[in-house]
Formats: structure tokens, C-alpha cells, sequence
């Protein structure tokens, strides 16, 4: 199956999510105003969108040239991660079974995608704008401070550390996958997760809109902390990868909150 | 300047406090000096060992290899640990700026002869950049018996091997590990014959058959991204065997399958004693059209020596080749067609080695003597820009030659249609190939991981995994029908290699010591799930190997301190002690 097929599979999955859940979580009325005022509200959260299609541009052209510079000037903390955590991941892993390896492959594939997607649909039907640019803001944190952190520090995931106790189940068990999971990763870049600081900063935010949309807080969160678990379990990221990822989500929401007062 | 009698009172006050003063001193000269000697000694450090590698994506052996060995020098009281690393990333630590304590690599020459240890080993080599000793290792002794080695024959030069061989495997610069059976997985709906070719040996590529006559490109798989981005034949690379620049630079003579053949030269004489003549095939030519002659074969011969061309005062040779470039004195071109090599003391079978390495053509390479400049900027460091340079897109005159390469994605070759191989009845050559390439195109893709390799084979996206695969996979190349396994045995092996210009591992003895924390038959069963044979002499598949150096269960040198893999802890020590280490109050080893 080629690159092509694999991305059209990802978006007709990830697009059924996004209008089902959309009919449940923001209904019929708020996206039926929705197309009226589209265009406005766009232009309204226009400063963050951008901010973050910029970070998305620069992040996809810098990725190449970034993993040089990380060879140049970054330190390479793969033994110290192994040092602090040891073997956790592996002992995580062997707790699983072949339905848990499919259900946590499609939630770090399709549900991950889901998640990060969500909030800009949900928040765009909001006629309070500040969410929408305070997700748009901490997604740039998120992206700006990994980037960084891409660069100063090179880590191997414990798949690629400890392939004898900790095997590329992501890798093995859906294949297919890992053309889409290789043009974007590298295999140095695991130190934080952006699947989990991305994913915790959507749940972070759940809670902070919990009032408006009382049915997304826990499916969010449900689906931020299998991402977080999905990523180890995976044996991509260590368990020290997932806790900076929610320093990081942490972080990212209290300077979006300051700085457009949610 | 006021002389003292004026002011005796003062003086006699000045006289009495520097009285005083000096009483003083001479009471705590014996504390300070006892101070001096306790605090100037250096408290020894416990030793820390980085075991530098490359990430299982890259080598998963390697890798296992790395860390198994960390774990047994752990039980030893060594606080080791691993750093895997870039594949191009550990060249320039390891090969170039030599910063490291101990690494696995594998050894990246598959065609390895008696003579291959003088650039491994040789104390010439020891400040060179690149695979020429990049152990530093300088023994006078060792130095003797590689030169003997090239200047005898028969008994006498078997006798200098035999002994070069024990004498490493005593004093341990490197430990040999083990060599592989290297996995591949194939389909032979497109091309046949993948069971004749072996996993590191680039030409084996022309031995394909083409089975369905739609097929015009063999596609294969490999995990070095360096592939899609480096084709420089003189850079040096960790773990990569078999290299597809031997596709593109032809020698004049190719060594393949431990015979040496006539390859660029159509024939070879020894015209006088030290004196070689080649006299090159008619109307050869390079991939852009330009004619090789033996202009270029005499430009090849003194760039490998020199990239630099003697135009500074400081030579800047190859990161390989080094053995062979270093054997003849000097190559002249009596004609376009005719070679001449003058060679000192070696034997005609050790100076031919010298034919074997590539030629370059001169107007490409002639104008990358100079100093590399990154940006504008001449970043010095005593290269040049031939040793730094990707060389994309590559020009020599080999079988294939270049057509695209993108990186991190795949590298394109195609068949030089006029490669003598298509174009002249050639009797004189290897019969598998000298029909030359059965395929239009060679198109070899990146892939992230073993496993990903292995689906594109599956799903008939490519026929051929090129290199070897991790053990990973082999059950699932089992399972699928359209998979053909292939098993065979590599020349090259797996290593650990010291830095034997740092304490403690320029210390022979701790060298054998961490040798003996070494269970090869357990790293077989365990990392290489039995696809590979225990060695301990890095001439183990040749015929060059001593009865006593041969692997019969056990290493009769440095034997494993435990069974079963498990380290014996308390004798591990007593090892290290009697070797005069010692370990602190915790348990670890101490440096000095």
C-alpha cells in the first residue's frame, strides 16, 4: 500500500470522526449558524491560525535541517533516559495483548489525528473566539518548544534502544503506518512526545470549556491518556518522553490562558 | 632607597615581624608539604565506559550486541552504558575525531585477506582519519609482523600471519565477535536467481536473472539513508557492506569471490621485478562520455594517497583504501592504455591487492583538492573537499551508473550501456556477471525499519531487501507465501573496538579483561538467535586462520569469566585486581 493510499484512509477516518462527533459534542444548532458566520470568524482567530501555520510550515521545512543541527550542537541523552526509567517500557508492553497492539495503533494513528483536529472545528463554532485562539496559541508553544528541544536533544526511542524487550509494535502489527509515522518522525526525535503534550493540551482545554461542550471533556481526556499510553506501549517514546510531553501541554495552556484570558 | 642605618628602630621592628614570619613558616613548611603531596594526588575515578553504536532502525545487532556487553561489564562493577548514535554521526566521532571508549561496528570489507590487517592495525595509520587503525593501536612488533607479511612468501609469510594473528588476539585491540549469516528476504516473480548473490557484495546484483520481461527496474529496500545522499567511494561508513559505489567506480582489477579478475586493465604483467604493467581495455569511457585513460588510473592512484595533490604541507589521504594506496610507489602512463607500478619489497600477490581499489576520473576530482568551505567559510581542519564532498550525482565507469537520487527516499542507477560487460565478448571474467545487468534500472528505496522492508517485498512494492535484516522479522518472512528467505554467510564481522589511545583501554591487560567479559556463543544464541558463528581471529574465513585461533567453543585467549552468559561476578573481579585495579567501597571499578 503506498503513502498516497495510507493518507486518504487517515483522512476518511479522521473526517468521519470529526462530523460525527461535531453532530454530538457542538449539535445542529451551532454548526448550522456556523456556515453563516464562517468566513468572520476566521478572520476573527486569524492570528493565531496563521502563528500556527507558520510553526507547521517552518517545522516541516527545518526538520532535515534541524536534525543536522541537532548532530552539531545537540546532546545525545538517549543512555541518560535509560539510566533514569530503565526497563519500564518494556515491562508496560509486556503487559499487553494483540487486541490492545490494534486499539492503541489506531488511537496513536486515527485517534490522535482526531484529537488534535477537534477543538479548531469546536471551538471555531464558538461565537466566544478566545478559545479557538488560545488552542491555536498553545498549539504553537507545543510545536515552537519541541522543535527546540528536537534540536538540543537527541534520544532513540526504547524501540530503537532496546529492540530485544521492546518491539515496534506500531510497526509490526499495522504496518502500513509506518509510511506515514517515517515522513513525519525521525527516529531521534522523541524527547518530549508531541503526542502526548499535544493530546493533554486538548484535554487541558476540555476542562477549561467543559461548561460549553459537557460531552467532549471525557472523551478527550479518554483519548489524550491512551495516546500518552499508546505511545509507550508502542515502544516509541519513554515514560520520561511522556512526562516532559505534559510539562510541556502544562506550560502551553497557561501561557495560551494568560494571553487571551480563558 | 633609604638605607637602614637612618632608621635603626624600624628597621630592628622590620627585622623582628620578618623573624617572626619565617619561624612560622618553617613550623608549617612539613603540613603544607604533607598537604601538597595528599591533595596533589589524584583520587582514581571510578571508570565509566561509553559503548558507542548505531540505533537498532540501523543495526539491530549492533545494538544488542552493545547492550549485552554493557550488562556484562555492569556485573564486572564498570559502570557502562550505551549511546547509539547516527550511522554518520559515529563515523565522525569514532573513524574521524576518534572520541570514544569502546564501539561495535562491523568490519567494512568483505573481501578481507592477510594484508587487510596492515591498514587495521598498522602504527602509521594510528593518527589517520578514517577505517586505517582507527584504534590507534601502535605496537612495534605488530608493525613488524604486517610488513613481513608483505615481503615473504609461502611458509614465511603463513608463519608472520599466524603470529600478527595471535599476538592481536592476545593483546586485543579490537575483539572479534562474530560473523553473521546475513537474512534477506526476496520475491522471484520479477527477477530470479537472489539465491546466488550474497548480502555484501554489490556486484552480486548483475547476477539476476529478469523473470518477467515487463520488469524493467529492480527495485530493493535499505535502511541507510546514506544511500540517498552520500556516493563518495572514498568515505568511510560504519555497518554498511557491500557498498553501491562498487557498482559505479570500477577498479582495474575486481577481487569477487576471492579470485581477482581483469576488470578496467584487460591484462596484467610483471614486466621486471617490482615493476607491474596493466594495459587498460579499448575505448573505455565514463558515465558523462569523457574517455578513461591512464591518465585517470594515475590520477586515481595519487589522489587516494593525497586528496590534497601535494599542494599543502600536510597530506590529506582517504578514509579508506589506505593499505592498498600505500603499496606502490609510483604509477606513471608510458601510453593512454598502458599503467606502470613500481612497488618496493612486496610480493607480487600483496602489491596486486593495489589494483583492486577504484578509479576516478580526473577532470571531476582534480578540482576538489582544496579546503572544504561551508557557507563560504574555509572551515580548515586539514581535509579537503573530496573527503567531505556527497559526490551527487557520482561519474565513474562502473556497470551502472547515476540517474537520480532523493533524499531519504531512493537512489536511482540504471545499466551503462557501454560498460565493456554489455558491449565486448570478455572471457577473462567471472562467469555470473559478465553478461552484465539484467535490469533497466536499479532503484533502491529508504525504508524506516526491518519490518517495513519486509512489507514492501511482501506486497511486491520491491524484490529485494538489500542489506541484512534483524532477526525481528525472520518469522514473519516465514509465514508470507510470496517471501523467499535467504540466509548467507557474511565475510565481514561484528566487532568491539577500543580506543586504545585512553587510559584504561591503551592498557593491553584491561583490554583482555574486558575481552573476557565476552560470551560470543551466548551473543550468538541470544542476539543473533543462531545466525551467526562465534570467530576470534578476524582472518576466520579464510584459509589463513590458525588451528589454535579456530572457535571450538570457547576463545583459548581471553576465555569467558562465567557460563551461560551470566559474568561471574566475584571472579570478574579478582581478575581486575590481580591485573592491579582496584574497586571502592560501592563495588566499582576504579581508573588510575
Amino acid at each position: 500500500m503506498g503513502l498516497l493510499a495510507v493518507v486518504v484512509e487517515v483522512v476518511t477516518a479522521v473526517s468521519l470522526l470529526l462530523v460525527t462527533t461535531a453532530a454530538a459534542v457542538v449539535g445542529p444548532e451551532r454548526l448550522r449558524r456556523l456556515r453563516w458566520t464562517l468566513r468572520g470568524r476566521v478572520r476573527g482567530a486569524l492570528g493565531p491560525i496563521v502563528a500556527l501555520a507558520v510553526v507547521l510550515a517552518i517545522n516541516a521545512v527545518v526538520r532535515d535541517v534541524g536534525l543536522e543541527l541537532s548532530w552539531l550542537v545537540g546532546v545525545n541523552v538517549t543512555a541518560a533516559i535509560y539510566a533514569v526509567e530503565g526497563e519500564f517500557v518494556a515491562w508496560f508492553q509486556s503487559l499487553g495483548t494483540p487486541a490492545v497492539t490494534t486499539v492503541l495503533g489506531y488511537v496513536y494513528v486515527y485517534g490522535y489525528a482526531f484529537l488534535v483536529t477537534f477543538p479548531l472545528v469546536a471551538y471555531l463554532a464558538l461565537e466566544d473566539q478566545r478559545y479557538l485562539r488560545a488552542t491555536a496559541t498553545a498549539y504553537v508553544v507545543n510545536y515552537g518548544v519541541g522543535l527546540v528541544c528536537y534540536v538540543l536533544f537527541i534520544a532513540y526511542g526504547p524501540r530503537n534502544y532496546m529492540p530485544d524487550m521492546v518491539q515496534s509494535l506500531l510497526y509490526d502489527a499495522l504496518p502500513r503506518f509506518q509510511l506515514l509515522t517515517s515522513e513525519i518522525n525521525t527516529n531521534t526525535n522523541v524527547f518530549p512526545s508531541l503526542h502526548t503534550s499535544l493530546s493533554a493540551t486538548v484535554a487541558l482545554l476540555a476542562v477549561r470549556t467543559r461548561d460549553i461542550y459537557p460531552r467532549w471533556l471525557p472523551v478527550a481526556s479518554v483519548l489524550a491518556v491512551l495516546v500518552a499510553l499508546a505511545t509507550m506501549y508502542l515502544g516509541i517514546h519513554w515514560a520520561t518522553d511522556v512526562v516532559a510531553g505534559l510539562v510541556l501541554a502544562t506550560g502551553a495552556v497557561a501561557v495560551a490562558s494568560r494571553v487571551h484570558s480563558i | 632607597m633609604t638605607p637602614p642605618v637612618d632608621r635603626p628602630s624600624t628597621t630592628a621592628t622590620r627585622r623582628a615581624v620578618l623573624a617572626g614570619v619565617a619561624g612560622s613558616m618553617a613550623a608549617t613548611s612539613g603540613c603544607v608539604s604533607r598537604l601538597r603531596t595528599v591533595m596533589g594526588r589524584e583520587r582514581p575515578d571510578p571508570v565509566t565506559v561509553t559503548i558507542k553504536t548505531v540505533p537498532a532502525d540501523d543495526d539491530p545487532y549492533a545494538l544488542l550486541i552493545a547492550r549485552q556487553l554493557s550488562e556484562w561489564l555492569r556485573a564486572a562493577g564498570i559502570n557502562a552504558n550505551v549511546l547509539p548514535m547516527a550511522s554518520e554521526e559515529l563515523l565522525r566521532q569514532v573513524l574521524v575525531n576518534h572520541e570514544y571508549d569502546l564501539f561495535v561496528g562491523r568490519y567494512p570489507d568483505s573481501t578481507l585477506d592477510a594484508d587487510s590487517l596492515y591498514s587495521l592495525l598498522h602504527s602509521q595509520f594510528a593518527t589517520e582519519p578514517g577505517w586505517q587503525n582507527p584504534f590507534g593501536y601502535a605496537n612495534l612488533s605488530v608493525d613488524d609482523l604486517l610488513a613481513r607479511q608483505r615481503t615473504t612468501d609461502g611458509d614465511e609469510r603463513r608463519q608472520a600471519v599466524a603470529d600478527l594473528q595471535s599476538t592481536v588476539a592476545r593483546e586485543n585491540p579490537f575483539t572479534v565477535l562474530a560473523f553473521p549469516d546475513v537474512i534477506r528476504a526476496a520475491r522471484d516473480d520479477r527477477y530470479s536467481r537472489f539465491g546466488t548473490t550474497r548480502s555484501d557484495e554489490a556486484l552480486g546484483m548483475l547476477q539476476l536473472h529478469r523473470a518477467d520481461d515487463g520488469a524493467d527496474a529492480l527495485r530493493v529496500t535499505t535502511t541507510d539513508e546514506r544511500v540517498t545522499s552520500t556516493l563518495n567511494p572514498l568515505l568511510a561508513s560504519v555497518g554498511r557492506v557491500g557498498t553501491v559505489t562498487d557498482l559505479i567506480y570500477d577498479p582495474l582489477v575486481r577481487r569477487y569471490r576471492g579470485e581477482r579478475y581483469p576488470w578496467l586493465a584487460e591484462s596484467t604483467t610483471w614486466v621486471e621485478d617490482g615493476v607491474l604493467e596493466a594495459t587498460l581495455r579499448p575505448d573505455l569511457s565514463f558515465h558523462d562520455g569523457e574517455a578513461l585513460t591512464a591518465d585517470d588510473v594515475v590520477f586515481s592512484y595519487r589522489f587516494l594517497r593525497d586528496t590534497a595533490s601535494g599542494e599543502r604541507n600536510r597530506a590529506a589521504p582517504t578514509m579508506r583504501f589506505r593499505g592498498r594506496s600505500t603499496l606502490a610507489e609510483s604509477v606513471t602512463a608510458p601510453d593512454r592504455r598502458t599503467v606502470r607500478l613500481t612497488f618496493g619489497e612486496e610480493t607480487d600477490s600483496v602489491a596486486e591487492r593495489a589494483l583492486t581499489v577504484p578509479i576516478l576520473p580526473r577532470h571531476v576530482w582534480t578540482e576538489r583538492t582544496g579546503e572544504p568551505r561551508v557557507g563560504g567559510l574555509d572551515l580548515g581542519g586539514g581535509t579537503t573537499e573530496a573527503l567531505v564532498t556527497a559526490n551527487v550525482p557520482p561519474v565513474g565507469s562502473g556497470p551502472l551508473a547515476f540517474v537520480s537520487a532523493t533524499r531519504n527516499d531512493r537512489l536511482v542507477l540504471k545499466r551503462f550501456a557501454d560498460h565493456f560487460l554489455e558491449t565486448a565478448d570478455t572471457p577473462a571474467l567471472p562467469d555470473a556477471v559478465a553478461d552484465g545487468a539484467a535490469f533497466e534500472e536499479l532503484v533502491m528505496k529508504h525504508v524506516g525499519s526491518d519490518s517495513s522492508a519486509v512489507d514492501l517485498v511482501d506486497s511486491g512494492d520491491a524484490d529485494l531487501t538489500l542489506a541484512g535484516l534483524g532477526p525481528g522479522v525472520l518469522r514473519r518472512i516465514g509465514q508470507a507465501d510470496e517471501l523467499d528467505l535467504l540466509v548467507d554467510r557474511s565475510q565481514s564481522f561484528y566487532f568491539l573496538g577500543f580506543n586504545t589511545r585512553r587510559a584504561p583501554y591503551a592498557n593491553p591487560r584491561f583490554r583482555q579483561l574486558i575481552a573476557q567479559l565476552v560470551d560470543r556463543r551466548h551473543l550468538v544464541q541470544s542476539v543473533f538467535s543462531t545466525f551467526a558463528a562465534p570467530a576470534i581471529s578476524p582472518l576466520a574465513r579464510t584459509d589463513w586462520v590458525t588451528d589454535d585461533l579456530t572457535w571450538r567453543g570457547r576463545d583459548p585467549i581471553t576465555p569467558f569469566i562465567g557460563a551461560a552468559g551470566e559474568v561471574d561476578d566475584a571472579q570478574a573481579r579478582a581478575a581486575f585486581r590481580e591485573a592491579g585495579y582496584q574497586y571502592d567501597e560501592q563495588g566499582r571499578l576504579l581508573g588510575v
